[in-house]
């Protein structure tokens, strides 16, 4: 798309100025690059605002001291920011709960509060991100991915480092889960479907 | 199923049908809701990256009292343009004593000769003793 490749060369572009110690592409780089990537560890992370930003601050950190060896052409940066802020973010998925690689067991999923008119929105995001916690992670960072960042799956298997394929059964596998665990509350979050 | 109208952000989305599905509604509400970071961690990510930063490397302006070179400083060390020329002179015939018989010297001696005459070799130079060599 020609909105995404203006965005990737800008951000190759800003870069190479920061590594040339231009002190403007470091404030300009942080508005443009520091919110998504916050955004990604928080949904990574299940809304944990506190490790979403430690993980945010170590990502944007390695790509600091990345920026003088950078190779232009090779990987675009959000596609590496992606990976790097979702291994740090599984990284720490699983040190909670031990160190396993194993599907979680889904656990319920919180109630939300009533949804009234103008906050149906609001809900029916939290209910997502509450479901989308109760997936495998790399389910969970394949819908992210697919479903909210709106990445194409090429872009999506170079990020996890997999075919198009596995991206495509990841998908499928963390929607059906999702639905699963949100299908009870469609009525309650104003969500009407007429199949 | 119904097409939906939603609030989603077509600037950076395929533009498939891959959201008109049950968990559509959902999706869109997540893009529309993204966690927003705080001032104070933008300001943190800002300094980190000015304190990481690598220093200028675009050419510096030229400013009046710029520090001279290695070449310029010796060269006032030396006396200025006049110090090094004579110091050049000196080198030059240092070099041209050295290399000169010392006999075609003598003009310029004034006193006593300035070659050896009879102590015929200086014992301290190789030239002479490799030439004394059969």
């Amino acid at each position: 798309m020609p909105f995404e490749a203006m965005s990737a060369a800008a951000d190759e572009d800003l870069l190479a100025d920061y590594a040339a110690g231009d002190a403007s592409a470091a404030r300009v780089l942080t508005q443009r690059l520091a919110p998504r990537v916050f955004s990604h560890a928080m949904r990574m992370l299940g809304g944990d605002r506190a490790e979403a930003e430690d993980v945010a601050q170590e990502a944007l950190l390695r790509l600091w001291r990345a920026a003088p060896g950078w190779r232009r052409g090779e990987a675009k940066v959000s596609t590496w920011l992606y990976r790097v802020t979702a291994n740090l973010c599984i990284d720490r998925i699983r040190r909670r709960r031990g160190g396993t690689d194993l599907e979680s067991v889904p656990e319920p999923v919180d109630e939300a509060p009533s949804a009234a008119e103008g906050l149906q929105q609001r809900a029916r995001a939290e209910a997502l991100q509450g479901a989308l916690d109760t997936l495998p992670e790399r389910q969970r960072q394949a819908v992210i991915l697919r479903h909210i960042e709106g990445l194409p799956n090429p872009e999506i298997a170079e990020i996890m480092d997999i075919g198009p394929r596995a991206v495509e059964s990841l998908v499928a596998r963390g929607k059906r889960a999702l639905e699963a665990a949100l299908i009870g509350r469609r009525a309650e979050l104003g969500y009407e479907d007429d199949d | 199923m119904t097409e939906r109208k939603d609030n989603r952000d077509d600037s950076f989305l395929p533009l498939d049908g891959q959201d008109d599905d049950a968990l559509g509604l959902f999706f869109a509400a997540a893009r529309a809701e993204p966690p927003q970071p705080g001032g104070d961690f933008l300001a943190r990510i800002e300094a980190q990256a000015l304190a990481e930063q690598p220093r200028s490397s675009a050419p510096k302006p030229v400013l009046p009292s710029r520090r001279p070179g290695r070449l310029a400083q010796l060269r006032e060390a030396l006396g200025g343009w006049v110090g090094v020329t004579g110091l050049a002179t000196a080198c030059a015939a240092g070099v041209l004593i050295g290399i000169s018989s010392p006999d075609s010297l003598s003009v310029f001696w004034g006193g006593d000769a300035a070659g050896l005459g009879t102590l015929g070799v200086d014992p301290l130079s190789g030239f002479d003793l490799a030439l004394m060599e059969g």
